[in-house]
C-alpha cells in the first residue's frame, strides 16, 4: 500500500512540475515576456529573427592573406574583424554580427546588418579606410605647366571652342537661343534663367568684351561670332541697348540695434543724434575740402564693415542699383553735394556724390562654354603631400574647444609620426598647413611654432556627431589586409515581414493539421498528445528565446517539421498500447508497457535525425545551420515531452473514472 | 486485416525500378538545374508598381526577359533570365556583378521600366563561393552516409539470426539510395519543365531525408527482430506480420510529418516552397521504401541464401 502511494505521489509531483514548466514557458513565450535579471545584468528575452525575416544585409568578405605568414593569418583576420566591428558601431546598426570563418585556406569575415538595406552605404562604411593626409604649402610658386598639362589644356580649349562654334551654327539654323542656353551653357548663374545677364555696362571690366561686341551690332539679336573672354567662349544675344546715368558716391552709415546686419549697440535715437552731429560737423566746416572731410568722418564713424579702409566709397552705380530711399537721395544730388540724413533699413546714411557720367549698356543673354586656364592646373598644386598620414596615428579623441566650445578631434601620432610632424611644423612656422580627410580639405591651421610632442588638433566645422564619427574612424585605422566582397545578400524589409507572416501562418496550420489528425485517429489519447504538443511548442519557443537562437526561414521550417515528427513518439507508444490492450492488459498496464516497449524505437529513430542535424550544423551557411539547429532542438524536446509529459497525463487520467471508457482512449 | 505485402513484392519492385530508371534517364538527359549557390551569380527580386511603362511587356517572365536583354542587359550582367513569381514580382538571374553595377542597373530599371520599382531581394555570389559549396555538399553527403552506415551497423549488431546484421544495414542503405535517387530524379524533371533550381536547401532536404527515412526502416526492422525472438515460423510470414503490425505507425507518422510539411509548402512562402517539396517527396518515398522495398528485399536475400545453403548440402 505504501509503495503504491509512493508511486502515485511521484506521479503527482511530476504533474506539478509539468504545470510549473508550462506556466514558465507561457510567460516566456508571450510577447514582451519578463526579462531575466541576475544582479545587474539583464537578459533580454525576445525572439531573434534572422535577416531573411526582418530584412537587412549580409556580406561576406574574403581577406587577402597571401602576403602574411601562416602563423599570423588568424591574427590579421581577427584584426580585420575588429576594425569592421568598430566601423559598424560608428554606423549605428542594432545587433550587428561580425564573425570570421576559415574555409580551406580562405579567411573570411561575415557581416550581418539587420535592418540595413542601403547596401551601398554599408559597403562604403565597412570598406572605407579613412584617408587622412597632412599637406604643406607648395613652395615652388613659379609653377610652370608640364608639357602634358599644357597639351591637355590646349586640347580642352580647342574642343570648347569647337563646341561653341557648333552652337552658333545651330542658332543660324534657327534653333531657339533660350533652348540652347538650357542645354549647353556652362554658366551656373544664368543657365536656368535663359542666360539673362541683365544690363551690362561698358565700364564692366569683366564683361567688357561681351558688351563691346553687343554694342557694335546695329540691331538686337546675336552677333554672329563666338566671343572669347577670360571665362571661355560666349555666344550672346542682345535684348536691348542704351545709355544710363551712373554716379560715383561715398556714404557714412550709422546703424542701430535692430537694423539689418547691424552689430551696433546704439539705440535708434542715439544713432540718429550721432548722424545729426556728423551732418552738423560737415555743414559747419567750410575750410577743408568737403570730400576729404567726408572720407575722414566715414573712416572714423561709419558702422559699415571695412569703412575704415574704404572711407565709405561706393564706386559707380546706376539708377536702381541701390535700395530706393538711398537711390532717390543719391540721384537728386549735384556733384560735390552732401545729402540730408537718409533712413534705410540699414540705418542712417549721409551720402556724398563725387561724380557722374553717361555709360552705354547692353541687356544681353549668353551661352558660355568654359575654357581652362593655367590656374586650373596650378591651383590643384597649392598643397603638396607630406609623408605624414593617418597611418602614423596613435589615437584620436573628441575634445571641445576651450573658447568656442566647438567639437574638435585631437590626434596623437606614434613615434614616426611625431618626428614627421615636428619636421613639417618646423619648416612651416608662420604658414598654413592643411589637413585633408578623404581628399577633402577640412582644416588649414596656421603653425605658430614647431610642434614636437606629436599632438595635433583637427578643427573643422564639425557637429559633435561628425567629430565623434571621425575620431572613431581614425581610431579604427587602416585594415591590416585588403578585403574583397565575395557575397552579398539584401532582403528588403517588406519581404522579410512577408516571410515572417507566412511562416507564422504555416506553423499554425501545420500544428492544427497535426492536432486534428491525432484527435481523429487516437481520440482521447490523441487529445492528450495534442496538449503535450502544445507544451512542446511552448518549450521550443522558450528555448529559442533563452539560448538565444536566431530564427531564419529555414529554421522555422525545421521547427514546423519537428512538430510533425514530435508526435511520432506518441504514435509509436499509442500503437504499442493498443496491442497490449488487445492482449487483455488493463489500461494502466497497457500504457506502461506501451511506453517501455516503444522507447528503443523512439531512441533509435531520433538518433539518426540528430546525427544528420549535427552534420548540417557543421555545414556552414546560415540557412542550413538554422534548419539543423531547430530540428535538433525539436527532436530533443520531443523525446522529453512525448515521453514524460504524455505518460504523466495518461497515467494520472487512467486512475480516474475515465478508465472505464476504454473505447474513448484508443480506437 | 492482414495485407500480403511480401507476396506481391514483384509489383513494388516494378514500381520502384521504373521510378529509378526514369530518374536516371532524366538525370542523364537533363541533369539538375543548379542555383547561384553553386554556380555563382546574381539573383535580384523586383517588385513592380502599377506605374510600369506601357512599352514594357511584363505579362510573362519571358517577355520581360526579352525587354531587359534588349534594353538593360550589358557586359556586366550578361544575359538576364526572368521568372515571374507572383503578380508584379519577378526574379532576375544574371552574372555576378559589383556594387556599382548594381546601382547602375537599378537606375536603368527605374528609368526604363518603372520609376517606383522596388528591389526586394538581392544576392550576389562569387564563383569561388559556389565551388566551395559544391565541395562542402559532397563532403556533407559522404559524411552523412558513412555516419548512417556506422549507426546501422551499431543498431543491428545484436540481430544476427537468420540474417547477419551488416546485411540489414546494406539493405537499409539500398532503400536510402532508392529514396534519394528518385527525389533527385523528380527535381531533375522539375528543373527541366518548371525551371526549379537546386540550391543548398535542396541538399539540406536530401540529408534530412537520409536521416528520416532510415528511421522508418529501423522501426520496422526492430519489430522484425523482436518477432523473430518471440515467435516461430516462416521468415516470410514473420516479416509480413511485422509490416502489418507497424503499418499504422508508419502511415500515421508519415502523414503527420507530411501534414506539417504541406503547411510549409502551401503557406510558408516562396523561398522555402521547393525545400518543403523536396522533403515531402523524399519522406513519402522513405515511408514507401521501408515497407515495400527494404522488407521484401530482406526476404529475397534470406531466400537466396537458404537456396544456396540447400544446394550446397545436396
Amino acid at each position: 500500500m505504501a509503495k503504491k502511494l509512493n508511486e502515485k505521489q511521484k506521479l503527482n509531483i511530476t504533474l506539478i512540475l509539468i504545470g510549473i514548466l508550462t506556466v514558465i514557458t507561457v510567460l516566456i513565450t508571450i510577447p514582451k515576456g519578463p526579462n531575466i535579471k541576475i544582479g545587474n545584468t539583464v537578459k533580454d528575452i525576445k525572439l531573434h529573427l534572422g535577416l531573411d525575416l526582418k530584412g537587412g544585409t549580409h556580406l561576406v568578405y574574403q581577406a587577402d592573406t597571401s602576403n602574411i605568414q601562416e602563423s599570423d593569418k588568424l591574427t590579421a583576420v581577427e584584426g580585420v574583424k575588429d576594425v569592421i566591428e568598430r566601423r559598424i558601431n560608428a554606423f549605428g546598426v542594432s545587433e550587428p554580427l561580425v564573425q570570421t570563418s576559415k574555409v580551406d585556406n580562405n579567411y573570411r569575415v561575415i557581416v550581418e546588418l539587420p535592418g540595413v538595406t542601403d547596401t551601398q552605404k554599408a559597403i562604403q562604411m565597412i570598406g572605407e579606410t579613412p584617408l587622412l593626409e597632412f599637406k604643406e604649402p607648395n613652395t615652388n610658386t613659379e609653377q610652370i605647366l608640364t608639357d602634358q598639362q599644357k597639351k591637355e589644356m590646349e586640347e580642352y580649349n580647342a574642343d570648347a571652342q569647337k563646341r561653341a562654334n557648333n552652337i552658333l551654327e545651330k542658332i543660324k539654323n534657327g534653333d531657339k537661343f533660350e533652348d540652347l542656353v538650357k542645354q549647353y551653357s556652362e554658366d551656373e548663374y544664368t543657365k536656368e534663367n535663359n542666360g539673362e545677364m541683365g544690363k551690362v555696362y561698358e565700364d564692366n571690366i569683366y564683361f567688357k568684351d561681351l558688351v563691346d561686341e553687343a554694342l557694335q551690332t546695329k540691331d538686337n539679336g546675336t552677333p554672329w561670332k563666338v566671343i572669347e573672354n577670360i571665362e571661355g567662349y560666349n555666344i550672346i544675344k542682345r535684348i536691348s541697348a542704351g545709355e544710363d546715368k551712373k554716379i560715383e558716391a561715398y556714404h557714412i552709415l550709422i546703424c542701430y540695434k535692430g537694423a539689418t546686419s547691424c552689430d551696433s549697440t546704439l539705440s535708434e535715437a542715439e544713432a540718429k543724434s550721432k548722424i545729426e552731429a556728423l551732418k552738423n560737423q560737415l555743414d559747419i566746416d567750410t575750410n577743408t575740402d568737403k570730400k576729404d572731410l567726408f572720407i575722414k568722418l566715414a573712416k572714423e564713424n561709419s558702422t559699415e564693415p571695412n569703412a575704415n579702409t574704404t572711407g565709405g566709397y561706393l564706386g559707380w552705380f546706376a539708377e536702381g542699383d541701390m535700395i530706393k530711399e538711398f537711390n532717390d537721395a543719391a540721384f537728386s544730388l549735384k556733384d560735390g553735394e552732401i545729402s540730408d540724413i537718409v533712413k534705410t533699413e540699414y540705418g542712417y546714411h549721409l551720402i556724398y556724390k563725387s561724380g557722374e557720367k553717361q555709360v552705354k549698356y547692353a541687356d544681353i543673354e549668353r551661352i558660355l562654354i568654359k575654357k581652362k586656364t593655367e590656374a586650373d592646373y596650378i591651383n590643384t598644386n597649392q598643397w603638396v603631400n607630406t609623408k605624414l598620414s593617418g597611418a602614423q596615428l596613435k589615437s584620436a579623441s573628441v575634445m571641445f574647444d576651450n573658447l568656442t566650445g566647438a567639437p574638435q578631434v585631437n590626434i596623437e601620432f606614434n613615434d614616426e609620426g611625431k618626428k614627421l610632424f615636428a619636421d613639417i611644423t618646423t619648416r612651416n612656422v608662420g604658414k598654413q598647413v592643411a589637413i585633408f580627410l578623404d581628399g577633402q580639405l577640412i582644416s588649414q591651421p596656421v603653425v605658430n611654432e614647431p610642434i614636437t610632442e606629436g599632438k595635433a588638433v583637427i578643427t573643422g566645422k564639425f557637429t559633435l556627431e561628425e567629430a565623434k564619427q571621425l575620431a572613431m574612424r581614425l581610431n579604427s585605422g587602416a585594415l591590416p589586409v585588403s578585403i574583397t566582397l565575395i557575397n552579398q545578400q539584401t532582403i528588403g524589409p517588406t519581404l522579410g515581414q512577408d516571410s515572417l507572416n507566412k511562416s507564422f501562418i504555416a506553423a499554425i496550420i501545420g500544428f492544427a493539421l497535426v492536432a486534428v489528425y491525432m484527435l481523429i485517429f487516437y481520440r482521447f489519447s490523441g487529445f492528450i498528445a495534442d496538449i503535450t504538443l502544445g507544451i512542446y511548442v511552448l518549450i521550443n519557443i522558450s528555448l529559442y528565446k533563452i539560448i538565444p537562437i536566431t530564427l531564419t526561414l529555414s529554421g522555422i521550417a525545421g521547427f514546423i517539421l519537428s512538430i510533425g515528427m514530435a508526435v511520432d513518439a506518441n504514435i509509436l507508444i499509442f500503437e504499442r498500447t493498443k496491442e497490449e490492450l488487445k492482449s487483455g492488459q488493463s489500461l494502466k498496464n497497457a500504457i506502461q508497457i506501451g511506453f517501455k516497449r516503444a522507447w528503443s524505437s523512439i531512441r533509435d529513430g531520433n538518433l539518426t535525425t540528430l546525427i544528420i542535424c549535427f552534420i548540417l550544423y557543421q555545414f556552414g551557411t546560415s540557412s542550413i545551420k538554422g534548419f539543423g539547429l531547430t530540428l535538433a532542438i525539436g527532436v530533443l524536446t520531443s523525446m522529453f515531452s512525448a515521453i514524460t509529459i504524455t505518460r504523466t497525463f495518461m497515467l494520472e487520467l487512467a486512475d480516474t473514472k475515465l478508465e472505464k471508457h476504454q473505447k474513448l482512449w484508443i480506437k | 486485416m492482414n495485407l500480403q505485402i511480401i507476396k506481391k513484392r514483384k509489383i513494388w519492385y516494378i514500381i520502384s525500378s521504373t521510378l529509378i530508371l526514369i530518374s536516371i534517364i532524366s538525370l542523364i538527359l537533363f541533369g539538375l538545374k543548379p542555383s547561384i549557390d553553386f554556380t555563382g551569380g546574381t539573383l535580384m527580386e523586383l517588385k513592380l508598381s502599377d506605374k510600369v511603362y506601357q512599352t514594357v511587356d511584363i505579362s510573362t517572365g519571358n517577355t520581360f526577359a526579352n525587354f531587359l536583354n534588349a534594353n538593360i542587359a550589358n557586359n556586366s550582367t550578361g544575359t538576364i533570365t526572368v521568372q515571374k513569381t507572383q503578380d508584379n514580382y519577378f526574379i532576375l538571374r544574371f552574372k555576378e556583378i559589383s556594387q556599382e553595377d548594381r546601382t547602375k542597373l537599378i537606375e536603368a530599371l527605374k528609368e526604363k521600366v518603372d520609376p517606383d520599382i522596388v528591389e526586394t531581394k538581392f544576392e550576389s555570389i562569387g564563383p569561388t563561393l559556389g565551388k566551395e559549396l559544391q565541395k562542402n555538399t559532397t563532403t556533407a553527403i559522404i559524411i552523412s552516409v558513412i555516419a548512417i552506415i556506422i549507426y546501422i551497423a551499431f543498431a543491428f549488431k545484436q540481430v544476427s539470426y537468420p540474417i547477419k546484421s551488416w546485411k540489414y544495414g546494406t539493405i537499409g542503405i539500398i532503400a536510402l539510395i532508392h529514396d534519394i535517387l528518385i527525389t533527385i530524379g523528380v527535381f531533375s524533371l522539375l528543373g527541366k519543365f518548371l525551371n526549379v533550381e537546386v540550391d543548398s536547401l535542396f541538399i539540406t532536404a536530401l540529408l534530412t531525408i537520409l536521416g528520416y527515412s532510415i528511421n522508418d526502416t529501423i522501426v520496422i526492422y526492430d519489430r522484425i527482430r523482436e518477432n523473430l525472438r518471440r515467435t516461430n515460423g516462416n521468415f516470410e510470414d514473420i516479416v509480413n506480420n511485422s509490416l502489418n503490425e507497424t503499418m499504422a505507425r508508419s502511415i500515421n507518422t508519415t502523414i503527420t510529418t507530411l501534414l506539417s510539411l504541406i503547411a510549409v509548402f502551401l503557406f510558408g512562402g516562396d523561398s522555402i516552397k521547393m525545400f518543403a517539396l523536396a522533403l515531402i517527396v523524399g519522406i513519402t518515398l522513405g515511408a514507401y521504401s521501408s515497407i515495400f522495398v527494404a522488407s521484401p528485399l530482406l526476404v529475397d536475400l534470406y531466400n537466396f541464401e537458404n537456396r544456396k545453403k540447400i544446394s550446397q548440402k545436396k
